[in-house]
C-alpha cells in the first residue's frame, strides 16, 4: 500500500561566510555540505496498520512524510503510496491521502471552522450528501459541531487539532499521514485525540502513519513502530520489540528531609545524589512505580517527589 | 473557475476581519499614488518631447506600464511575496492539495489596495488620448487597449513567476524583483529608443517589458512600425508564460521546505 525503497533526501546546506560581503562571496564560491536527512530508509506497509514512525528531532520524520505525500522530491530511491507515484501525480494522490501537520493548521486562520470546511469541499469536489454526513460524523467522534462557527484563530489548540483532523478527512481518504497531531495538547485532547485515530484505524480500516514525540500516543495506537535516527532506520517492527530494544526508563527526582542513603535496587539503572536530591533513572518494565516509591522511602524522608516520563529522543539517542 | 471565486471571497471575507487595517493601507497607498503622479507631471512637463515622443505618448506608455503592473500586483500579491513562503515553510499548505499550487497562491489574496495604481493609470491614460484627440483618430487605440493591457499583466505576471521559481534556490527573492520587476517597468514608463543598446536588448528579449506598452505602441502611434507589431505581445506573453510555468514545475522539485 505504501512502499519506500532506499529512498534517500539530500539536503546542501550553503555554507555562508561572516558580512554582508562573505555572504554575497558565498553565493558564487558554491561550497556547500551535503547532509542526507534522510537515508537509505525503505519499508513497505500494508493496508490497515497503524505505524507510528518515530525518532528524534532532526531525525528526517517529517521529511519522510512530505516524501511520501508529494511535497518533497527523493535525491534517490522510489516511493509508492497506493500504487501512485507522489511526485509525478501529486494532485491525483492528494485527492486520496489526508495530510496533519500538529505544527501549522490547514485551515483558513481567519474565517469560521466551517467556511474552511466548505472550501474544502469544492477543492475535493465533495458531494452535498457525503458533505453532510461528513459534518454529521465527525461532530459525533470529535464534537467539532460546538465551534463550527468560531473562526480558527480563537480556538483553542485542542480544539483547532480537532478541526484539522476533521479537515483531512473530509474527503474520506483511505490514507492518513498524521506529523505529531498531539504536540502540546493537554492530557484530555490527547485522550479525545486517540480514541478518534483508533477509531478511524479500527472501525474505518484506515492505513496510518503518525510521527510523534508521546510514548503514550505510541503505545495506545501503534501496532507497529519504525525508528529512525540521523535519517537511517534503526528499528521496525512491532511494540514489543521496541520495549524489549529500548526497555521503559523513567526518571524520579526526590528531594529528602536529610542526606538520604541510597541502596542498589533490582531495576534502578542510576541512582545520583547530590545532597539531599537524588535523581534515581529506573526501568519501568522491571521495577513498578509503587514499588519503587516505598523502596526508596526507606532510604530517607521525602519531601517531594517528581516523576519525569520517559523522553523517546533521548532514550533513542543514547542507545544508538 | 468556481473554486477561484470561492477562495478568493474567502479571502476577501478574512480580509475584512481586520477592516481598519484594510481601510488605512488602502487610503495610504491611495497618498503614495497622488504624490507619484504630481511627481511623473513635473517631470513630463519639463521634458516636453524625448526621441520624437510628446508628452500625451509618454504618458500612455506610462499608464500602460503602471496598469500592467498594478494588475498583477492586485492579483498576484502572494506570488509577489512568494518567499514567504519559502522560509517558513508554507509552501507545504499548498502542495498537499489536488489544486495546482499556483492556482491557491492566485486566490489566497486580492490586493484591493493596489487598485489605487490601477486608478491612477486609467487617469493618465484618459488625459493622454484626450491631449493627443487633438491630432489624430485614436478609435483603434482605445479599441486595442484591453488586448494590450491583458498581454501586459500576463508578461508581468511570467516575470513574477519566473522570480518567484528562482526562491527554490536562493529562498529570497526580494533582491531579483528589483532587477526583474521593479526597475523594467519604471524603464518601461519611457519609450525605449532612448536606452543605450545593450539595456534595449534586454528590454527586448530576456525580460520583454518593450512589448507591453512600447512596440504595439510604435505601430498605433504612427512611428513606423509594422501592422504584425500589434500581435508581437500577444505570440511574447504566451512564450514567455509557457517558458516561466515549464520553468516553476522544474524549480518545484527543488523545493526544501522547512525543519519543524
Amino acid at each position: 500500500m505504501i512502499e519506500a525503497h532506499q529512498l534517500r533526501k539530500c539536503f546542501k546546506i550553503y555554507k555562508s561566510k561572516k558580512g554582508t560581503l562573505g555572504s554575497m562571496l558565498s553565493l558564487f564560491s558554491g561550497e556547500y555540505e551535503e547532509k542526507n536527512a534522510v537515508d537509505s530508509i525503505s519499508f513497505k506497509i500494508n493496508e490497515g496498520e497503524f505505524v507510528g514512525y518515530i525518532g528524534p528531532n532532526g531525525a528526517g520524520k517529517s521529511t519522510t512524510i512530505k516524501m511520501l505525500s508529494g511535497i518533497l522530491h527523493p535525491t534517490s530511491g522510489k516511493v509508492t503510496v497506493l500504487g501512485i507515484d507522489p511526485q509525478k501525480h501529486r494532485k491525483k494522490l492528494a485527492q486520496r491521502i489526508g495530510i496533519v501537520f500538529g505544527q501549522r493548521t490547514q485551515l483558513w486562520w481567519d474565517l469560521p471552522v466551517k467556511d474552511s470546511f466548505e472550501i474544502l469541499k469544492h477543492m475535493y469536489k465533495i458531494e452535498d450528501r457525503a458533505y453532510q454526513k461528513f459534518l454529521k460524523h465527525y461532530d459525533d467522534l470529535l464534537d467539532i459541531g460546538q465551534f463550527l462557527h468560531t473562526p480558527v484563530r480563537k480556538l483553542s489548540l485542542g480544539q483547532r487539532m480537532r478541526a484539522d483532523l476533521a479537515a483531512a478527512m473530509i474527503h474520506n481518504p483511505p490514507v492518513l499521514f498524521l506529523d505529531e497531531p498531539t504536540i502540546g495538547l493537554d492530557i484530555v485532547a490527547k485522550h479525545k485525540i486517540r480514541d478518534f485515530l483508533q477509531e478511524m484505524n479500527k472501525a474505518e480500516k484506515k492505513t496510518v502513519i503518525l510521527t510523534t514525540h508521546d510514548m503514550d500516543d505510541i503505545e495506545q495506537l501503534c501496532s507497529r513502530v519504525i525508528v529512525i535516527n540521523q535519517g537511517r532506520k534503526i528499528l521496525d517492527g512491532t511494540l514489543e520489540k521496541l520495549r524489549t530494544h529500548i526497555g521503559l526508563p523513567s526518571i524520579l527526582t526526590v528531594t529528602y528531609e536529610y542526606l538520604p542513603k541510597p541502596n542498589e535496587l533490582e531495576g534502578i539503572e542510576r541512582a545520583e545524589c547530590t545532597g539531599r536530591k537524588c535523581t534515581i533513572v529506573y526501568d519501568r518494565s522491571k521495577i513498578s512505580s509503587p514499588v519503587l516509591l516505598r523502596e526508596i522511602s526507606k532510604w530517607g524522608t521525602p519531601l517531594d517527589i517528581q516523576m519525569t516520563e520517559p523522553d523517546i529522543e533521548e532514550v533513542i539517542q543514547n542507545i544508538y | 473557475m468556481k473554486l477561484y471565486i470561492k477562495l478568493v471571497s474567502a479571502s476577501i471575507r478574512s480580509r475584512m476581519q481586520y477592516k481598519m487595517n484594510f481601510i488605512f493601507s488602502m487610503v495610504s497607498y491611495g497618498v503614495i499614488m497622488m504624490i507619484d503622479f504630481v511627481l511623473l507631471a513635473a517631470i513630463l512637463n519639463r521634458f516636453g518631447q524625448i526621441k520624437g515622443w510628446n508628452i500625451y505618448e509618454v504618458g500612455i506608455l506610462y499608464a500602460i506600464s503602471s496598469i500592467s503592473l498594478s494588475l498583477y500586483r492586485t492579483l498576484a500579491p502572494e506570488l509577489h511575496e512568494f518567499e514567504k513562503y519559502i522560509i517558513e515553510g508554507e509552501f507545504d499548505s499548498l502542495l498537499i492539495r489536488p489544486v495546482s499550487p499556483l492556482v491557491l497562491l492566485l486566490s489566497k489574496n486580492l490586493d484591493l489596495s493596489r487598485i489605487g495604481g490601477i486608478l491612477q493609470g486609467i487617469l493618465i491614460l484618459c488625459l493622454s488620448l484626450y491631449g493627443l484627440s487633438q491630432e489624430q483618430e485614436l478609435i483603434y487605440i482605445a479599441a486595442y487597449l484591453p488586448v494590450i493591457l491583458v498581454c501586459g499583466c500576463a508578461i508581468s505576471y511570467s516575470l513574477a513567476l519566473f522570480t518567484a521559481t528562482l526562491a527554490f534556490w536562493t529562498q529570497r527573492i526580494k533582491d531579483f524583483q528589483t532587477f526583474t520587476l521593479y526597475a523594467p517597468f519604471n524603464a518601461a514608463n519611457y519609450p525605449m529608443n532612448i536606452y543605450p543598446g545593450w539595456l534595449k536588448m534586454i528590454f527586448f528579449t530576456v525580460i520583454p517589458v518593450a512589448f507591453i506598452n512600447y512596440v504595439p505602441m510604435l505601430y498605433l502611434l504612427q512611428k513606423g512600425g509594422s501592422l504584425y507589431f500589434l500581435l508581437l505581445p500577444i505570440f511574447v506573453a504566451a512564450l514567455f508564460f509557457y517558458v516561466s510555468l515549464k520553468f516553476w514545475n522544474y524549480g518545484i522539485q527543488f523545493y526544501h521546505s522547512t525543519g519543524t
